[in-house]
């Protein structure tokens, strides 16, 4: 090779060896500075879920919503006060509705029955359902599983 | 004034630089072994990344744990990345200085002067370990704390010291949140402080003693001097380096995407135990061997003898250097490393084979 | 006869067995042994309470058919039994004497229970203790004594299968397998002191305590004044009585081997209208079966799909609604349920194919950054190669 070329081949490969290097470091990256980034939802929602509006939920009402992989049921009672409980029946795991006629947690499959307080009190379900604590920042219900 | 000179002025840049400009590299047959070295440093540098990346969404508690790995696999942008990377770098950085240790071995590379690279190396090989022991509880699944409470087991069998060891590594009578804890601490901090010092050690007498060249090049050499050539570090070496970087770069890549870590279920300490619970598989060796050990030998608990055998090949490698001054000597550690390669691969294999189906 | 000291002198009771009696004589042993754990023990009653003292202070036994008159004496007493438990019920009597077991006693046959062969004679226990012979975990033991004895059953023209049928029964799985004390045993559909079949007409009474639901339906159904006509027995012309097993969607359907084919064949409208239930009911299986078989997939990959979790135990929870649906007769509820079962199922297996696509993206992804990595990787070794030979 004449020596004009070797210049001009090496400036072509250091170009080249620029272009490639530069590209494999900017996809290593760029998922770090994504993953630097933090996630709409910061943490885990093995603890703590946001329930929703607060003035959307009328006394004598309640909403289901989900906790992880289960369902969690909101209750406001005709008092006015908000209620959280696990919405899975302890009798064979079908989801619990809030019955406003009865005032009462109510499981279509068998009839069972828990008061406001979770407390099976009617029909074939052995346990109370879990209770969750509520706290409610501004308009948003935040709802905590007790450890 | 350019900023090169400005730097010049305060930090020692010309003499780096120059060093490094005079720096060869011997270039023989068995000169590619010398990569195992940095990619082992390598790996390390890409688990002290990956590491502090985890080490901002994870929680070392028992109740919270297990959650936050998830977190990480599921909603953080590439954390199934990062994630994944960590667990297969871990095990790729310790394939890597078993490939290291043993390639330093069997090239003799340990004899005069290289005595205290070859025990600060030797060092960093078990704090890999410990590294490895200690991160793998981390996620708190399943498999990683049963095996967490069988590998703290066989301390238990070190006589006089081995309840104080158990009840020092897990936190107490047995492997709790507290445990989690502790491992943590050790895996984030105590260790790392303790790598770091040794690494600056080792590198340090790399650089002092040079890449040492095997007995048998360097008889050639007197021989014929073609044989041992020298290659400049920079760029030819550096360029060889940073090849084989990337391409541990690209396995890393490949392996995370395609076999992804496993979360696995979260532990229950009240659980039994799973069937086919055994460790990571650099320390399926010693499992296995502790398995097929006799209830007694030669009046002893068996255990313990297997147990305190290891200790004493564990100090005599280490020390390794210091034991050894002749030729013969030399190629009677040759063998006896083979033989010691031999033996772990073979029971390896057998452990694995065993939890087969 | 009430509660009074008694003697010291005892003496061994030899108590007539009548053919076919469950009870040996039972030794005086054997008696203050079992009646120191007995509720009438515990609260001062004594031998003399019940038993005539005979000379030399043997204790004769009552003969059976005065045994439930005996116990009555005390337990239909609501002013003494308030002594003892404010709540107790004391109608126990009346209902007996309404049994096909008081029947028969009245009328002389010794061989029908009374009290002391369900309650025992001096280790009586209350219901809730769990060693009691008419706790519910025990109760079929108890009835099937005699009602799972061919001997005994065939002078009255019996089966003795029902304990047996029972015993292979969901409910019994549910009790035993689960120990669920709601799942109904023999006393739960039959009365215990007032044990009876019920009668066709009040089957589905029965079965309406717990099955609330589906008897509502039933009775809303056109199928009620049809059976009520041909004087079938609701619930068991489709699920039987003692042998209750699992139904299954197969059950639907105009098909040999289908319940509905003992009534409906395919030519009919009604046919057409159970052909078209069995056909929604096997579309929704079949996509609830799919969606978890692909996030199970998903996960197995290393992708979590807790939204399509959801989902599908909201599908299968329709599916559940839909099936009690059948019951209605009426294809409208039932649609409603089954399209609102599929369109959750929808989600469910949308979640899995959002994963496994996010799981197709990130392949692609590393397919990309390994062709960079590659071409550099190619780039740099061709600049090795091209770097001047280093001098020697």
């Amino acid at each position: 090779m004449t020596s004009g070329e070797a210049p001009a081949r090496r400036g072509v490969l250091n170009w080249l060896l620029g272009l490639t290097g530069g590209s494999v470091l900017a996809s290593i990256f760029y998922p770090v500075v994504r993953y630097l980034a933090p996630p709409d939802i910061p943490e885990a929602a093995a603890l703590s879920v946001n329930a929703g509006s607060a003035q959307a939920l009328p006394a004598n009402s309640a909403r289901v919503v989900p906790f992880g992989a289960r369902p969690a049921i909101v209750i406001r009672t005709p008092g006015g006060e908000l209620r959280a409980f696990s919405a899975t029946c302890t009798h064979l795991d079908c989801t619990v509705q809030y019955r406003p006629d009865l005032q009462r947690i109510w499981c279509a499959c068998h009839n069972g029955e828990y008061d406001l307080n979770g407390r099976n009190v009617a029909g074939p379900p052995p346990r109370p359902l879990d209770a969750y604590d509520v706290n409610v920042t501004g308009d948003e219900i935040t709802i905590t599983r007790r450890s | 004034m350019s900023l090169r000179a400005w730097l010049d002025e305060r930090l020692p840049l010309s003499d780096v630089i120059d060093t490094l400009r005079h720096k060869r590299v011997p270039h023989h047959r068995y000169s590619v072994w010398y990569y195992f070295g940095g990619a082992t440093l390598f790996l390390f540098l890409i688990q002290v990344g990956t590491g502090a990346l985890l080490l901002l969404y994870y929680r070392p508690s028992a109740a919270e744990a297990y959650e936050s790995v998830q977190f990480i696999v599921s909603r953080v942008p590439f954390g199934w990345l990062v994630r994944s990377i960590h667990a297969w770098a871990a095990n790729l950085m310790v394939a890597s200085a078993f490939a290291h240790l043993f390639s330093v071995l069997f090239l003799h590379a340990y004899r005069r002067p290289r005595e205290l690279t070859w025990i600060s190396g030797f060092a960093l090989l078990l704090l890999t370990l410990a590294f490895g022991f200690t991160g793998y509880l981390l996620p708190w699944n399943e498999v990683s704390f049963f095996a967490t409470r069988v590998g703290t087991d066989i301390a238990a069998s070190i006589p006089l010291v081995g309840e104080a060891l158990v009840r020092f590594l897990r936190g107490g009578d047995d492997v709790t949140g507290a445990t989690l804890t502790r491992l943590f601490g050790f895996h984030v901090a105590i260790l790392p402080a303790i790598a770091t010092a040794l690494i600056a050690l080792h590198l340090l007498l790399v650089q002092r003693h040079g890449m040492s060249v095997p007995p048998s090049v360097e008889a050639q050499a007197s021989a014929d001097p073609r044989a041992v050539r020298s290659i400049p570090f920079l760029p030819h070496f550096l360029l060889r380096d940073l090849f084989a970087w990337t391409a541990v770069v690209a396995v890393l890549a490949a392996l995370a995407t395609f076999y992804p870590w496993e979360l696995g279920a979260k532990a229950d300490p009240f659980a039994p135990a799973p069937a086919g619970i055994r460790p990571e598989w650099y320390f399926l060796w010693a499992f296995e061997t502790l398995k097929h050990v006799p209830p007694t030998v030669a009046g002893l608990n068996g255990e313990f003898v297997a147990v305190a055998m290891m200790g004493a090949g564990a100090v005599g490698a280490l020390l390794l250097p210091l034991l050894v001054a002749s030729a013969r000597a030399r190629s009677v550690v040759t063998w006896i490393g083979a033989a010691a390669l031999l033996f772990m691969g073979a029971m390896t294999v057998l452990a694995l084979r065993a939890g087969q189906p | 006869m009430r509660v009074r000291g008694c003697g010291t002198a005892v003496v061994l009771v030899a108590f007539a067995l009548l053919a076919g009696h469950a009870h040996a004589q039972t030794t005086f042993e054997a008696a203050t042994a079992a009646f120191k754990d007995d509720v009438h023990g515990q609260a001062g009653l004594t031998c003399a309470g019940c038993h005539a003292t005979g000379g030399s202070g043997t204790y004769a036994a009552p003969p059976r058919t005065a045994v439930a008159m005996r116990c009555a004496s005390c337990h239909s007493d609501a002013a003494f039994m308030r002594k003892f438990d404010p709540q107790v019920r004391v109608d126990q009597l009346l209902q007996y004497q309404t049994s096909v077991h008081g029947r028969r006693m009245a009328a002389g046959d010794p061989r029908a229970a009374t009290c002391t062969d369900c309650h025992d004679a001096h280790g009586v226990r209350r219901v809730r203790d769990p060693r009691s012979p008419v706790a519910p975990l025990n109760v079929v033991t108890t009835c099937g004594r005699c009602h799972g004895d061919p001997v005994r059953m065939a002078p009255f023209g019996r089966s003795a299968a029902p304990p047996g049928e029972w015993a292979a029964s969901v409910h019994a799985a549910a009790l035993v397998a689960r120990g669920d004390t709601s799942a109904p045993t023999c006393v739960s559909c039959h009365g215990s002191h007032g044990a009876t079949p019920p009668g066709v007409e009040s089957v589905a009474n029965v079965c309406a305590q717990c099955h609330l639901r589906e008897a509502e339906l039933f009775r809303a159904s056109p199928k009620r004044d049809i059976f009520d006509a041909i004087g079938q027995a609701e619930c068991l012309v489709c699920h039987g009585n003692h042998r209750i097993a699992s139904p299954g969607d197969s059950w639907v359907g105009v098909e040999e081997g289908a319940v509905c084919e003992q009534c409906h064949d395919a030519a009919s409208a009604s046919g057409a209208a159970i052909v078209a239930t069995r056909r929604q009911l096997d579309e929704l299986q079949t996509a609830v079966s799919g969606a978890a078989a692909l996030l199970t997939r998903a996960e197995h990959a290393g992708m979590l799909v807790d939204e399509g979790r959801l989902a599908l135990q909201l599908a299968r929870e329709h599916q559940v609604q839909s099936r009690v649906l059948v019951h209605a007769f009426d294809a409208a509820p039932f649609s409603k349920a089954a399209s609102e079962g599929l369109a959750a199922a929808g989600q469910a297996q949308d979640a899995g194919e959002a994963a496994m696509r996010e799981l197709r993206f990130r392949r692609q992804g590393l397919a990309v950054a390994t062709l960079l990595i590659l071409a550099f990787l190619l780039t740099l070794w061709a600049k090795i190669r091209r770097l001047p030979a280093p001098p020697a």
